[in-house]
Order: C-alpha cells, then sequence, then structure tokens
C-alpha cells in the first residue's frame, strides 16, 4: 500500500522514456501491454487490517494480505483473432505485501492495431500448474500440498470475519486444485481443476507503433463473496482447500473480480 | 501486511536513487584510480566458491555483491569463528567466539544440554542473557527477508550497517549480551597473531587486518552451513521411503484439515521449511517484547510476530520459540493442539485459533513428530567442513 506513489512515479517515468525514445518510430513496430494491479473493495482502495467491510452475507470482515497468479494473458483482434501474450513471463505474481509485484510488463511484441478486449487466466493452467515450478520465494511459497496434486495456490486472501456471536474468526480463503473424496473411506479419488479464464469488460484498446498501452487492473475484494453466489463465512467457516463446494463457489464468483481502466499517461 | 517492512521511510525511493548515482559514480572514479597504481605485490586471486543448489531449493542467493564467496574466505571465516580470540582478549576465561553459543551438533544452536547456559538460555562473556534464545544456522544464505527473530538486518534495510549477517558479526562482537568486545581490540589481536595476516592475504589481498573483512571472512563460512541430506530431502529425492507414522505426520502437516503447518513451515514445495515471514502465531494475549515484529515494521499487526523458524533439524534446536518457553518439541506441538490464544495479532493462518489449536490425538501427535524428526541431518550435524578446525594458524 505505502509504497504506491513511488511505483507509479517509476512506472510512469518509464513509459515517459519509452515513448521518448520512440518518437521516430516506425509504422509497423510492435507495441506493449502493461497491467498494473490494485486492489479495492467498496469503491476505493482497500484498506488491510481493519474491520470495516461488510460482505453481501453480511459478514463484517478484514483483509490482511492477498496473493495470486495470473497467467497466460491473451489480447482479441476487432476480427476475432487471439494473440496469446506467453513468449515471456506468462505467469504473473501478485501480493499486496510486495510492491515490486503489483507492476507486470508484458515483455511480448504486439503488432500495432485495434483491440478489442483482453482475458488472463485466474490461477495456472492444468499443464503448467505442477509442482517445482517455482522454486524461489516468494512464489514458491504458494505451493500446493503434494497431496492435493502439488503445483501451487492460484489465490490466498488471508482475513478474519466476525462471526455470530460476535466472535472474531480468521478465514483463509485459499484457492486451488479441488479433490473429489470417496464419500465411505475418505480417500481421493480424483482431482478437479479450478483455475478459469476472466475476461475483462471494456477493455479494448489501440496498439500505436513502438508505444506502450498501461491498464489499471483492479480487483474488487467484496465480489469474490457476491456474484452470482453469496458466500457466506459462517456457513462455509474459514478454510477452503480441502472443499471442493466451497472452491466452486469461489470459482464462479472470481469471473465478476477483475475490471480495467486504461491509464492515461500523456 | 505483517510482511511488509518496507514501510518505514516516508519517501524511501527517491533520495536512495540519488545516493546510487553518487555511489556509481565514486565507485567509477575510485576503479579508475586503482587501476593506476595497480597492486603493490602480486596476491592470486582467491579461488571462487560456488554453493551448489540442492534439490528443490532456491535459486536465488542473498550474498551481498561486496562480498563474494572463496574457498580462502570461508577457511578464514571458519577459524575465525571457532577462535576464542575473536573477543579481543587471551586470557582463558575470557575467550569468545561464534562457537561458543552456536554449535554445529546443536545445529549451531546452543542446545539444551550447553554446559554454559542451563536449559539453552545463552548469556555473554559478563553473565548477560540474550534477550532472545538462539536461532539455528541452517540454510542462512537462501534467507531474503530478514535475520534475528524480528528480522531487523534485511537486504534493502535504509541503514548499511543493518543488512546481513557481515552486520551480525560486528553485533555478536560488540553486544553486552554476547561477546562484549570491541572492533578494534579485536582487529588488532587477530592482526597480531602469526598466520592470521596471511590467510587474510589470501583471502582478501592484504595482509592487514580489518574488522569489514574479518566480517566478510565469518559470513561467508556461515553461507556454507547447508542442510539438505535429511531422511525427507532423501525422500523428495525418491531415495528412500517414509514409514507409515511418518507419512501420516507428513499429511497431517501439509494439509489444511490436518495440523495445517506448510502454510508457514514449508513442505515438498519449499524444502526451507520456512517462509522466512514474520507472523503472531498465537502463544499469547498481552505483547510487550520491545524487540517483536513490530519494532521493526511500525505495524500494529505486528504485534507478537517473529519470524517463522526453519523446523529443520528442530529435535536438536531446543529451547523452543523467541522465548525459550518450551523445553521439548510435545509441548510445541500440545501449544498447536490444544493452547493457542486468540488476540487482535494472530495471524489469519492460524485458523483454528478458535478451537484452541488443530485438536490432535495422541496418535496424530506421534505421527506429527515422526514425520517433523525426518528432517534431521546428521550429515549437517557431523559435517567436518563445518567443524572446529584441528588447529588454529599460530598452533601450525
Ligand atoms: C552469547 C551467545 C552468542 C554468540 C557468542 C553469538 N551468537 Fe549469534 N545468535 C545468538 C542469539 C541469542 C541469536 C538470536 C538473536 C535474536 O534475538 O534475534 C543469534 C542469532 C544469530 C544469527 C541470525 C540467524 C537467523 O536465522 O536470523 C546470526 C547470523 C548469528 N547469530 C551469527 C553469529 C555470529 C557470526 C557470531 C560470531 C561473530 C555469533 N552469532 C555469536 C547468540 C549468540
Ligand atoms: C501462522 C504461521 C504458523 C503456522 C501455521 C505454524 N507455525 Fe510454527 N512457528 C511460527 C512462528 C512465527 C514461530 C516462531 C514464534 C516465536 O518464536 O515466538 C513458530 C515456531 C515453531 C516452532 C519452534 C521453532 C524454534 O526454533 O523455536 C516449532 C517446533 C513449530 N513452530 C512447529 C509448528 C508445527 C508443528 C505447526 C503445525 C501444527 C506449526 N508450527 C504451524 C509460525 C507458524
Ligand atoms: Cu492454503
Amino acid at each position: 500500500m505505502k509504497k504506491q506513489l513511488p511505483v507509479l512515479v517509476i512506472l510512469i517515468t518509464g513509459l515517459l522514456i519509452l515513448t521518448a525514445c520512440n518518437k521516430g518510430s516506425n509504422k509497423d513496430d510492435p507495441g506493449k501491454l502493461n497491467l498494473y494491479f490494485t486492489h479495492l473493495a467498496d469503491g476505493s482502495t482497500l484498506e488491510f487490517d481493519t474491520l470495516k467491510y461488510l460482505n453481501a452475507a453480511g459478514n463484517p470482515y478484514l483483509v490482511s494480505e492477498i496473493q495470486y497468479f495470473i497467467s497466460d494473458v491473451t489480447v482479441y483482434r476487432d476480427d476475432g483473432t487471439a494473440f496469446l501474450l506467453d513468449s515471456g513471463e506468462d505467469i504473473h505474481y501478485v501480493d499486496t505485501d510486495l510492491p515490486d509485484t503489483w507492476n507486470y510488463a508484458l515483455p511480448d511484441d504486439i503488432e500495432p492495431g485495434t483491440y478489442d478486449s483482453i482475458s488472463f487466466t485466474f490461477g495456472i493452467n492444468e499443464e503448467k500448474n505442477k509442482s517445482q515450478l517455482f522454486v524461489n520465494p516468494p512464489e514458491s511459497n504458494m505451493f500446493w500440498p503434494e497431496l492435493l496434486n502439488g503445483g501451487y495456490h492460484y489465490m490466498k486472501l488471508n482475513g478474519k470475519w466476525k462471526s455470530a456471536g460476535d466472535t472474531i474468526r480468521p478465514f483463509n480463503f485459499h484457492m486451488g486444485i479441488g479433490q473429489v473424496y470417496d464419500t465411505l473411506t475418505g480417500v481421493i479419488t480424483d482431482f478437479v481443476q479450478n483455475y478459469f479464464r476472466v475476461s475483462l469488460p471494456a477493455s479494448g484498446f489501440t496498439i500505436e507503433p513502438g508505444k506502450t498501452v498501461s491498464f489499471e487492473v483492479r480487483m474488487d475484494v467484496q465480489q469474490w463473496f457476491e456474484n452470482p453466489h453469496v458466500y457466506d463465512l459462517n456457513y462455509w467457516g474459514g478454510k477452503m482447500m480441502q472443499n471442493q463446494a466451497a472452491l466452486q463457489t469461489a470459482k464462479e464468483n472470481g469471473h465478476n473480480v477483475f475490471s480495467v481502466q486504461k491509464l492515461l499517461l500523456e | 501486511m505483517s510482511n511488509d517492512k518496507r514501510q518505514k521511510p516516508v519517501h524511501p525511493l527517491l533520495p536512495p536513487l540519488a545516493g546510487g548515482f553518487i555511489l556509481l559514480a565514486g565507485l567509477m572514479l575510485l576503479f579508475t584510480t586503482c587501476q593506476k597504481h595497480g597492486p603493490v605485490d602480486n596476491v592470486p586471486a582467491p579461488t571462487p566458491y560456488r554453493i551448489e543448489i540442492p534439490y528443490g531449493f532456491p535459486t536465488k542467493l542473498n550474498i551481498p555483491v561486496d562480498n563474494p564467496m572463496t574457498v580462502e574466505g570461508i577457511e578464514l571465516g571458519r577459524y575465525l569463528f571457532y577462535d576464542g580470540r575473536l573477543s579481543g582478549r587471551t586470557h582463558p576465561d575470557s575467550l569468545m567466539t561464534c562457537a561458543s553459543c552456536h554449535r554445529q551438533e546443536r545445529s549451531f544452536e546452543a542446545g539444551v544440554d550447553h554446559p554454559d547456559f542451563p536449559g539453552g538460555f545463552p548469556h555473554g562473556i559478563t553473565g548477560k542473557p540474550t534477550h532472545h534464545v538462539m536461532l539455528p544456522m541452517i540454510n542462512l544464505v537462501w534467507n531474503q527477508n530478514g535475520y534475528g527473530w524480528s528480522g531487523f538486518l534485511y537486504p534493502d534495510n535504509p541503514s548499511e550497517y543493518f543488512r546481513n549477517i557481515e552486520d551480525f558479526v560486528r553485533l555478536a562482537v560488540e553486544a553486552p549480551d554476547e561477546i562484549s568486545g570491541d572492533t578494534t581490540r579485536t582487529r588488532d589481536l587477530i592482526q597480531s597473531i602469526p598466520g592470521y595476516p596471511e590467510l587474510f592475504k589470501k583471502a582478501f589481498g592484504s595482509d592487514k587486518v580489518t574488522f569489514r573483512n574479518i566480517e566478510k571472512a565469518i559470513a561467508q563460512f556461515v553461507r556454507t552451513l547447508i542442510s539438505a541430506n535429511s531422511k525427507f530431502d532423501k525422500y523428495m529425492r525418491g531415495e528412500v521411503q517414509l514409514n507409515q507414522s511418518e507419512l501420516n505426520g507428513y499429511v497431517l502437516f501439509t494439509t489444511e484439515e490436518g495440523a495445517d503447518c506448510f502454510h508457514c513451515h514449508g513442505g515438498f514445495g519449499n524444502p526451507l521449511f520456512t517462509t522466512h515471514l514474520f507472523y503472531n502465531n498465537g502463544k499469547d494475549t498481552v505483547f510487550t517484547d520491545p524487540m517483536d515484529r513490530f519494532q521493526v515494521t511500525g505495524d500494529p499487526a505486528d504485534h507478537g510476530a517473529y519470524k517463522v523458524t526453519t523446523l529443520r533439524n528442530i529435535e536438536l534446536q531446543g529451547p523452543y520459540m523467541h522465548d525459550g518457553r518450551f523445553a521439548t518439541l510435545e509441548e510445541v506441538i500440545d501449544l498447536y493442539s490444544h493452547n493457542l490464544k486468540q488476540s487482535p495479532y494472530v495471524s489469519p493462518l492460524m485458523h483454528h485459533v478458535n478451537d484452541g489449536g488443530i485438536q490432535l490425538t495422541a496418535g496424530e501427535k506421534q505421527d506429527l513428530l515422526s514425520f517433523i524428526k525426518t528432517l534431521r541431518d546428521d550429515d549437517f550435524l557431523t559435517n567436518p567442513a563445518f567443524a572446529k578446525p584441528q588447529s588454529f594458524p599460530d598452533e601450525k
């Protein structure tokens, strides 16, 4: 939170330099896409560790930190052609405690022209989500237990809520690969991939030769608990890693948590 | 927010950037100047030392750019680590060095059976007890987040004297509750001991001993203290199988519905068995320690938070917790099982706190313990390269 300003300053300076250097650029020079992640609740910047939010189920809650992966960013031309931006860093980690992770400068070259929209995977797809993909922290701290199919959490959203009887309880809204249990033996019989694609509404843009287009990508934390399902922490409790029904509900709510805002830098 | 230590300075970026430029310019000047004069006599360059990354371990190492590891530096560091004259004193009763407290056979902690520190509560040469109990020296080269229980030494600390293991050397030599010495006296004494100046020359190109080079050599040695050959490591590499109780314990350790230790203490995907992050793990309701994580970040959420310690070799590293309140691992497991306390500061990851803990049965406790004991690495505890040298430089 506290470092947002300097990061933006650097971002803007960087972009200015980029633009400045590209004055004499060619008509066909590729452009770039840049995503900057922010976190909101009730329409304004999320404040951490204060019990000031009320979710759709009426649970008063606070958020301590949010850590998550987004991957396989794809841009779509107006003619429907899709371009998967995976030539470089194709999985990006965002951590509300680590300002360095808030900006995602996609290394991919993007053809000049008009684009309709942007989409990405929330989490990591089945093919890539394997153990030891990341050996270095902070990403490695996201590992998902071997016994639950390995790989990585898609997200850890940690906080506390005031439950019935006014007791404060911790919740770990941890999304990742789900499991199917044999009802009699309790043995795991199958795994469920819970990653999903997010299409960003109103994310059309134009790439001019040699220029970078920058978007602020906003996660509205309230949406995780709201739409289409009301996620009542009193009902689901504080954990979900081994509860596919809870994971499924969270997954379905995840389609509406992100929105974008083009950053106007010139 | 408990891991954001970067919030303290108001405008942390711009002045350091400017400072960086000045430093850079200065360094370049220095370079050119130095090259003109050249070394007076030819000292062969020290031999670079490369850390081999064990299976599954991070590839990013915390080695400051101005202290690259060399075979000669490590050799010198090992002597100093074990030489009681690091205290700057020669009387047999007044010797003290790192190894006086950090013992290899106790995973470089004091251990509950330390001959001079009953129960494993160390004190300095003057008898003053240390503020907290020991931390081990295992795999420290992979810690990017902060040394000490509160993480007060971290790489991007605005204060250049509080950044890394090098600084711990100075702090240990000066601290009244540790060696209670004086860096100049230490430097002068080491300079006067036959054999040492030659070793400094081999390691750092000059036989003039500086305290900075003492710090560098010891830090290099400490960075070689790597543990990656426990039974669990062998299991990860597919070389051995765990027994049934250990496997049950592994399941408990790494599942949310089980004992849920892995979010903080690691596992297959994080073989350091710590995230090196800082949490309040629910031991108390009142927090008055002036040297907790709050002291470093100023974030009220960090009251009573300390660094998650590695569970590698943990069975040898009692007494447990920053204040050494538990003598045995059984007591620690009882804490997490039944004795947790709710407070506004407890980490949300302690999601069982309202029930007092994870409610393990006696059998489950035994299994969890069996698993934790697979993290003991006997090769590390007996590795001759980490042990006290046969003789010191002046005894050769
Ligand atoms: C009097 C006993 C004593 C002596 C002597 C001593 N230490 Fe320590 N050391 C400790 C204690 C106690 C801690 C835990 C400090 C804290 O409160 O954070 C510690 C912690 C450390 C740590 C931090 C480890 C981590 O995981 O963060 C390092 C590094 C360290 N010592 C290095 C040294 C070095 C190098 C020397 C010799 C120059 C030395 N120590 C001498 C008692 C001692
Ligand atoms: C929320 C994070 C968290 C979780 C979950 C957690 N721990 Fe810890 N653990 C810590 C922290 C932080 C410390 C150091 C606290 C202190 O010294 O005051 C610690 C200390 C310990 C110690 C003592 C280490 C030492 O060097 O003294 C042991 C043993 C331990 N934990 C075992 C476990 C086990 C077993 C579990 C699962 C039942 C577990 N922990 C779950 C954060 C956690
Ligand atoms: Cu989790």
